[in-house]
């Protein structure tokens, strides 16, 4: 087999010679200074212009020029020397373009588009570059039959991707009548190979009208083709040296090959690939290239909008209903690695809602499998819970619950509007690819509604949800890295900022660690930012600098420094949405909690709303602190004055909401058994010195504690 | 004991954005102080006024706005007799019709209305779009496209249409943007933030980061563009380091005060001088809080908003 490398010396020797006769050719005939020039352009000879930063407009520059092109076309084998050749390939083609422009200025006639005005590369460049076309492939040779051809086009087409074509498949697509153009964004560039010049001057204009890259700056060029342009190429067998020359270019630009050519072709992951079936050209494209399809448009007979979400769906309306309370219902996001999805596909297993009877009651699941470079297991749960918000959208379905005690209704008047399971489905897909299109690069849906499956998945699913919840519970602020900060509520209360960890979530109630965590991850310019955790002052307190530094930036200067631990010293601020207050109780060195929903008196002789004023609006208020109602039982609540065996009373419905967890960590923390029967709530007392009574009956552990003041 | 100066100059500065072309261009912003305190340090292009009309031609039923545009009946006459409005700086063409809740002009018609006036004017020129981030995503990039060289602001690009604004108008043809957000700090900075990804530099956006009537939710407003102000120079955020656009006359002019008839309301006095009123009000106010420029639509309240800039510099 011969060498990859040999290939493309040999391919860019051919190319470069064809050059250097075509200009000695156009030479001896227009003479040196015969103008050079492309059509409607400012960028004179792009390609000579990005790599040389020389503008080219003479045929006398030209030559002078291919001196570098032989330089560049080298013999070495390294990976260098065959990328520069790439480019020497790319030059010497636009060479070969250019003499045909200086003996015609419209060489192409109506046969072919050629070179491609400034006017077009703007119109094109403009949605590359805000990703509403998802890129563009460069399509060169003959493909096995005509139709696999205009497949292949089509395939791309529909998905909005640009195509240019080169060399016999625009022919194998004219023969099928296949409609062509800019406006169809199927453009036939040239029948030969040196065609690709055109394509490549496109490239480096966009970069230098978007990227503002300068002439000659060949790195940055590199850079921005790189990191900025989703192109791929896909060549048909056989595929000669000449054209593994250009593949070698195109390489360097960052742009992978794929082709069905098997015979001395060497596979380079993500960067040569070989499909055997032209069928499987377009997924592996855009796998290699990165190229994300966009989900403009939901594909069901029902409106789907906002507007619909707290519609009701009633009994006698119903035409199907699926209630996880008496039926194994379940609902699974689950990441996979990207072969094992095929993209947009929605699979139903068992009967669909029009083998039912109307009014029927029966079990369904929701199984949603995404892949992506940057998913990560931890936004599983998250995309999960949003299925709620997804389905209710839809005109005529009700979705209630979670997990697998959800609820769908769908209405007699959506059922007969054609609405049918697989429609959920599309739902499904189309909103966990457009919401989460930071993470998610492939999803495909099933729906279940076989109720021996559905019992079997439903197992699973229980086992997955447990899974997590002991995940989350385990995780502490020691095992992680870094934590989130979170500005939600800055809108109207603008000197706050949260900082989640996993023990300690926002105030709110609302946002745990993995939520902030996935925030920033799907929106990295979003509400919540990192903050690293390396430089601790007092870990016992929680202090860090790097904490402090997010804190003073994000409250723009209205703070300087928080604990994380304490309630006495520069406690957390709040905005004015937390979910609970603690305050100190003077008598006891205690603290009180109370929670939003409590309407009565605490034994500080005051109410929530008269806490509320203490503690909101972003202020440190030492002694009050607005926290959410899950921190109460974790080993970080006010950590600093001895934890959560201050907490002297709450009100009932509180205690019986977090008492179970604040007995555990009582247990581990004092070795008190029954802890939450010690702290005195509404039903015993609101008067200070009655309470007392009781924490001394109870022999409550505060008691043995330091003071506070 | 002597009254000690202590001035307040911050070793930050609002980034500069020019408008318009050769001797017409306009530049807002690159002060370093807080707004109008040129007693602490020269603020180098103060703040300035400029003129509003719709594309659908002025307000004729206010009889100043009336008088002042008396026999300029086409478009581009009214252009051109807004350029000669005392105290504007630069004028401010409104699409209105193309918004698609109302007439909905087609792009092409609307951008053809945009090339006329921008033949016409000799003062920098800014144009409106519809606030629909559908249509604007696509009308302001082919007014960008048809207006090449002419240097002018379009207002706006949001969170919604942002990505092909900013690289269809400002990396494609080289106009300048507005980035437009709702009263809040974090709002802007994000925006801001999202723009300079795309590749586009600060000296080619300005900001409008709400808008509000005087009396009318006006504090919010206020408060946002102080703090965004002080996030600016006091804390060097490079992200908010941008002028500050406020269109006051759309909201001024539609408000109670301002409409209601003085047959209706006979001890609030005449309805004109309400309107001119409230436009005044609510412009002072936006340059006291951190505006570098307000549109304004009625000529009494541009000269005399000019005239109050004038006497603080």
């Amino acid at each position: 087999m011969k060498k990859l490398f040999d290939r493309v010396f040999d391919g860019a020797d051919e190319m470069v010679a064809l050059a250097e006769k075509t200009l000695a050719d156009t030479l001896a005939e227009l003479g040196a200074d015969a103008p050079v020039e492309m059509p409607n352009t400012a960028y004179f000879l792009a390609i000579h212009s990005a790599y040389l930063g020389k503008n080219v407009t003479t045929l006398g520059q030209l030559d002078e020029c291919f001196k570098t092109v032989k330089e560049w076309n080298g013999r070495t084998p390294n990976t260098s020397t065959v990328f520069k050749t790439g480019f020497a390939t790319f030059m010497a083609a636009e060479v070969i373009e250019a003499c045909k422009y200086a003996k015609d200025p419209n060489p192409y006639k109506d046969e072919y588009h050629g070179h491609l005005s400034d006017a077009e590369v703007r119109e094109l460049g403009v949605p590359l570059v805000t990703d509403d076309i998802p890129g563009f492939v460069v399509i060169y040779g003959s493909a096995p039959t005509d139709q696999e051809a205009v497949d292949l086009i089509k395939g791309y087409q529909t998905r909005g991707i640009f195509v240019f074509l080169i060399g016999d498949v625009i022919e194998q697509a004219r023969r099928l009548n296949m409609n062509m153009g800019f406006p169809v964004r199927v453009v036939a560039v040239g029948p030969d190979i040196w065609c690709v010049a055109h394509v490549i001057s496109f490239v480096y204009r966009a970069a230098m009208i978007f990227g503002a890259v300068k002439p000659g700056d060949r790195w940055e060029f590199d850079d921005y083709t790189f990191y900025r342009i989703h192109a791929c190429v896909n060549v048909f067998a056989p595929v000669e040296d000449i054209v593994v020359a250009c593949g070698a270019g195109a390489i360097a630009m960052g742009f992978p090959v794929i082709t069905n050519d098997e015979n001395d072709m060497w596979r380079v992951p993500k960067t040569i690939l070989i499909q055997q079936d032209t069928a499987d050209f377009i997924e592996t494209s855009l796998e290699a290239r990165d190229i994300k399809i966009k989900v403009t448009n939901i594909d069901i007979p029902v409106a789907f909008s906002s507007a619909f979400e707290g519609e009701i769906v009633r009994r006698k309306e119903t035409q199907v209903d699926c209630d996880g309370a008496r039926f194994d219902c379940f609902e699974l996001v689950r990441m996979k690695d990207a072969h094992e999805i095929e993209d947009h596909k929605i699979e139903l297993i068992g009967k669909d809602f029009d083998e039912f009877e109307a009014g029927a009651e029966f079990a369904i699941g929701f199984l949603a499998e995404v892949s992506g470079k940057n998913m990560q297991p931890d936004f599983e749960p998250v995309f999960e819970r949003n299925f709620h918000n997804f389905l209710n959208c839809i005109e005529g379905v009700m979705h209630t619950g979670q997990r697998d005690i959800l609820r769908l209704r769908v209405s007699k008047a959506a059922y007969d509007a054609g609405f049918r399971a697989k429609h959920v489905g599309e739902v499904l897909y189309a909103k966990i690819k457009s919401e989460y299109e930071a993470v998610v690069d492939k999803c495909q849906v099933t729906i279940i509604t076989d109720p021996d499956l559905c019992h079997e998945l439903s197992e699973v699913a229980k086992a997955t949800y447990n899974e997590r919840d002991e995940r989350l519970g385990s995780m502490t602020d020691e095992s992680v890295d870094v934590f989130y900060s979170c500005i939600l509520c800055q809108s109207f209360s603008p000197a706050h900022v949260c900082v989640v960890t996993p023990e300690r979530l926002g105030l709110c109630g609302a946002v745990s660690w993995l939520d902030a965590k996935a925030t920033n991850q799907l929106d990295q310019n979003g509400p919540c930012q990192v903050v690293t955790k390396k430089r601790v002052v007092d870990e016992n307190v929680g202090i860090w600098e790097d904490v402090n530094e997010i804190v003073f930036k994000s409250s723009h200067g209205n703070l300087e420094q928080v604990t994380l631990y304490s309630i006495m010293q520069d406690p957390m601020t709040s905005c004015g949405c937390f979910e609970c207050i603690c305050g100190i109780e003077p008598f006891s060195s205690g603290v009180v909690i109370v929670n939003r929903e409590h309407m009565g008196m605490t034994p500080l002789g005051m109410s929530f709303p008269e806490m509320a004023s203490m503690t909101g609006g972003g202020v440190q208020t030492p002694g009050f602190m607005g926290h959410g109602k899950q921190f109460i039982s974790s080993r970080k609540f006010m950590r600093a004055e001895g934890g959560p065996g201050r907490i002297v009373w709450m009100p009932k419905a509180l205690k019986d909401l977090v008492g179970g967890k604040l007995d555990r960590t009582a247990k581990d923390l004092y070795d008190i058994d029954g802890f939450t029967s010690m702290i005195a709530d509404e039903t015993i007392t609101e008067d200070p010195e009655e309470l007392m009574e009781f924490l001394a009956e109870k022999g409550h552990p505060v008691l043995t504690f330091e003071p506070l003041i | 004991m002597a009254f000690k100066r202590n001035p307040q100059v911050f070793p930050a500065r609002i980034a500069e954005t020019t408008i318009g072309t050769g001797d017409n261009a306009l530049t807002l912003g690159g002060e370093s102080v807080f707004p109008l305190y040129s007693f602490d340090a020269p603020i180098g292009n103060p703040p300035v006024v400029g003129v509003e009309f719709s594309d659908k031609g002025p307000r004729r039923d206010v009889a100043g706005i009336a008088a002042f545009y008396e026999g300029a009946d086409s478009l581009t006459d009214i252009a051109r007799r807004a350029c000669e409005m005392p105290g504007a700086s630069f004028v401010c063409l409104n699409l209105e019709s193309a918004d698609p809740n109302g007439d909905d002009m087609p792009v092409e018609d609307a951008v053809k209305l945009a090339a006329e006036v921008a033949e016409a004017v000799t003062k920098p020129l800014v144009i409106q779009g519809t606030g629909n981030a559908d249509k604007d995503g696509n009308l302001l990039g082919k007014v960008a496209e048809a207006l090449q060289g002419k240097n002018v602001l379009l207002l706006s690009a949001t969170e919604d249409n942002y990505k092909g604004i900013a690289v269809g108008a400002v990396l494609a043809y080289q106009q300048k943007i507005g980035a437009e957000s709702a009263v809040d700090i974090n709002l802007a900075k994000q925006l801001n933030v999202i723009i300079a990804q795309m590749g586009v530099t600060n000296d080619n956006v300005v900001m409008n980061v709400g808008q509000a009537a005087a009396g009318y939710g006006f504090e919010y407003v206020a408060s946002a563009m102080e703090r965004i102000k002080g996030a600016a120079l006091s804390q060097n955020d490079d992200s908010l380091q941008i002028p500050i656009i406020t269109p006051v006359s759309e909201e001024a002019w539609s408000i109670k005060e301002s409409i209601v008839s003085e047959a209706d309301f006979p001890e609030w006095g005449p309805a004109e001088q309400r309107g001119v009123d409230m436009e005044i009000t609510t412009a002072v106010a936006c340059l006291a809080s951190g505006s570098n420029a307000v549109i304004l639509r009625h000529p009494d309240s541009v000269k005399t908003v000019s005239d109050f800039i004038g006497s603080l510099m």
